[in-house]
């Protein structure tokens, strides 16, 4: 067998290892591509600013990711806090994962300087962990005490401020649902479909091609997808952060992959005539 | 009660609920008491489960380590720390109203489990790798429309793509927004109807699959 | 006053022109019984069953990640997946092939512990049923990992991977492809099904999951429901051409419609 025609069954080890390296250079090096705003990011961000988000307003942010996906959706997460605390918003923290606690911890580290003079129970709150699936999340729209009478803290409901007069969708000005592909929907099929209820999802990279038909369709008023989304979002709001910093390994991983796939195809190629 | 008779009873109790659901959802434009009431209990008993799946995990666990088989010392691993991090959940719940004000649960937590979750994830990009190095082959002309329209969409995807040539993004967004998304489209909309197929089969009492072989 | 909530019209009216025409297929007197198209990835499943009995290897099976059983795009996937356990446990039964089950999904421990034990019932070797065939392991990333560490210890001759599935597919796949396992997959969740397709030799693809059951069955009702759910497709089909056609003419009577 010749050298060339290897190259179709090569050990996906070695690919791992290349990959593993290859990811590893621009975070020390940074090469720093220029990034076009896509239609959906740009959605999203017009839909939670300016004249879409009046003072005051009540808007839900669903934490529907762990930590192992803190990379694809924390960045587009903390971009839309930062932008509805400066219209003014008043926002809701929940989540339906277990370390939803540490994403909400995490959230006020990268939103530090906004969260300065937001009050708790007066600008924000954190509801904390739902469980019941997509039950709950209907039961949500129709009764928030009855899936929350106390906050994540213990404090009843009822001792909020913001959350005085605040129990069902239709005091929630709108959700920004943020997760790896079953809470979005979940809030789409029980509230947007349901009650007409502003929706917008930022999802992993993974699902965009799932969502893009939800999003053409008007299910949600905007979406982020993946790191992609997230570092799309950065630039809206003026502030660089992680998700740009990871777009140069992005770049380089699909290289490489596309590298690899030409390889592959070489190999076969050349297996198939020497057969 | 029969076996026959529990089992139509299950089938007769999901039609109700079903149907009380339906007409909640297309009759009334507010939430109702009792539809609220239902949806509840759907997720006490999801909730219940929890402690079911709980329950069985240590009974398995616990065999495993009574009867000495094969890798029972991560048996009795699961067990002990299940009971730490149960105990020390309880203690600081109790003392605090939340279980992560327990340094110990809160040291668990943050340092052990969650890297280890965490560390799970990436390793989908690797196996990505692998599995389109292995499909993406041009074995004939449908596979090699595949292999060229997925390499335009990765590239339109990666800001290292309109870098080398803005065709790239261009291409890649049309074969994104021409044939990727309605093909999508198309997948959730018969999926749709199989689930509604599915379900009214389900309401019917057709499909038992599921329940006991559905004899 | 309107009966029906404005905003849901079309969808009841859709809803009850489904369940009527498929109800029509179902009951009606029928001369000769339906035909489906056969399905590869079920056809597939003796193969897969006597290549683990060949190789003295067990059979392994999984929902998928999926979701509570109250979840209404997750849940009926995991009965769908339930259904087809059952084939396979009793295609494992007669051919004397332990089969294993690990799950992530506490509230569906009954049902497939109940399929599992009246599929070795009906084969005649009840005492061949073991509880401990079924593994709940708790949560995605756990879950994970206990199958990646059963698939290198067991190295079990063929995956059957039906259900609601997310990231865990391509990961499962790709590893039951290293052991060199025969794999068939199936899923509704569209953002997993190129990888199921890339990964997995047989597929079951959107509705081909929820058709399984009448499939297998080949029950004269179940598959005279699938016949009415493709002449509603076929009336969609038609409805979604007309639409594009006024639309082209700048003519937005149907979309105008479908948003009553």
């Amino acid at each position: 067998m010749s050298a060339l025609s290897k190259l179709a069954n090569v050990d996906s080890r070695v690919f791992y290892w290349i990959l593993f390296i290859a990811l590893m250079v621009p975070f020390l090096s940074p090469i720093g591509f220029p990034i076009t705003i896509a239609e959906n990011t740009r959605d999203l961000y017009e839909g939670i600013t300016d004249d879409e988000v009046e003072e005051g307003d009540v808007w839900i942010m669903n934490f529907g990711y762990g930590v192992s996906a803190w990379p694809e959706c924390h960045p587009s997460v903390t971009v839309c806090t930062k932008a509805l605390f400066r219209e003014g918003a008043k926002i809701i923290f929940m989540g339906p994962h277990y370390d939803v606690e540490l994403t909400y911890n995490k959230i006020h580290d990268t939103v530090r300087d906004d969260f300065v003079d937001k009050v708790y129970g007066e600008d924000y709150v954190f509801l904390g962990y739902i469980t019941g699936g997509e039950s709950a999340i209907a039961q949500l729209a129709s009764n928030i005490r009855s899936v929350y009478p106390v906050d994540h803290f213990g404090t009843p409901l009822d001792e909020l401020s913001m959350m005085q007069g605040v129990n069902t969708h239709e005091d929630i000005a709108g959700v920004l649902s943020s997760d790896t592909g079953d809470y979005g929907v979940h809030f789409m099929t029980q509230w947007q479909a349901a009650y007409g209820s502003k929706l917008a999802e930022i999802g992993i990279a993974m699902n965009g091609s799932t969502d893009l038909p939800r999003w053409q369709a008007g299910n949600y008023f905007g979406l982020s997808i993946g790191s992609r989304g997230g570092a799309e979002l950065e630039i809206l709001i003026g502030e660089l952060g992680e998700a740009t910093t990871a777009m140069d390994s992005i770049s380089v991983s699909h290289l490489l992959l596309i590298f690899a796939v030409i390889l592959g195809n070489i190999g076969m190629v050349v297996q198939r005539r020497s057969s | 009660m029969s076996q026959i008779l529990r089992r139509e009873a299950v089938y007769a109790f999901t039609g109700i609920i079903t149907i009380l659901m339906i007409l909640e959802y297309f009759f009334w434009p507010t939430p109702q008491i009792w539809a609220d009431t239902i949806r509840t209990w759907a997720i006490i008993v999801f909730n219940i489960s929890l402690g079911l799946g709980a329950i069985r995990l240590l009974m398995q666990q616990s065999m495993n380590v009574q009867k000495r088989r094969e890798n029972w010392q991560y048996s009795a691993m699961l067990l002990s720390l299940f009971v730490v991090m149960l105990l020390t959940g309880f203690a600081g719940y109790f003392a605090t109203g939340l279980q992560t004000s327990n340094g110990i649960y809160d040291w668990l937590f943050i340092n052990i489990y969650t890297p280890l979750g965490a560390t799970l994830y990436p390793i989908t990009g690797f196996y990505i790798f692998s599995a389109a190095y292995r499909a993406f082959r041009a074995r004939n002309v449908d596979a090699a429309l595949m292999l060229i329209a997925g390499c335009f969409v990765m590239l339109k995807n990666a800001p290292v793509g309109e870098a080398i040539w803005i065709g790239f993004a261009t291409i890649g967004n049309w074969f994104q927004f021409t044939g990727q998304i309605p093909g999508m489209r198309t997948f959730s909309i018969v999926g749709a109807f199989g689930l509604m197929a599915y379900g009214f089969r389900a309401l019917l009492g057709k499909e038992r699959g599921f329940y006991a072989g559905g004899e | 006053m309107a009966i029906i909530v404005e905003g849901r019209v079309i969808t009841f009216l859709w809803m009850i022109i489904t369940f009527a025409v498929m109800y029509y297929y179902m009951a009606i007197k029928k001369d000769k019984d339906y035909m489906i198209r056969t399905l590869p990835a079920l056809s597939a499943i003796p193969e897969a069953v006597g290549r683990a009995a060949e190789m003295g290897r067990p059979v392994f099976w999984s929902p998928g990640m999926s979701g509570p059983l109250n979840d209404s795009a997750q849940g009926p996937q995991v009965l769908a997946s339930i259904s087809i356990l059952e084939y396979v446990t009793e295609e494992c039964a007669k051919a004397g092939v332990e089969i294993t089950a690990i799950m992530p999904l506490p509230d569906a421990i009954p049902l497939v512990e109940e399929t599992m034990r009246t599929a070795y019932l009906n084969q005649g070797k009840p005492e061949a049923f073991n509880p401990d065939q079924i593994i709940f392991i708790a949560e995605q990333s756990p879950y994970l990992s206990g199958v990646l560490g059963y698939f290198q210890r067991a190295k079990p001759a063929s995956n059957i991977l039906v259900g609601g599935f997310y990231y865990e597919a391509v990961v499962i796949g790709e590893a039951g492809n290293a052991i060199g396992a025969m794999q068939i997959g199936g899923t509704n969740n569209t953002h997993q099904m190129p990888f199921m397709v890339a990964t997995c030799d047989y597929v079951l693809l959107a509705e081909e999951l929820f058709a399984a059951g009448a499939a297998i069955s080949q029950d004269p009702d179940m598959l005279g429901s699938i016949k009415g759910e493709d002449m509603v497709k076929i009336l969609l089909m038609a409805i979604i051409g007309l639409g594009f056609l006024l639309g082209a003419a700048g003519i937005t009577v149907i979309a105008d419609l479908l948003g009553v």
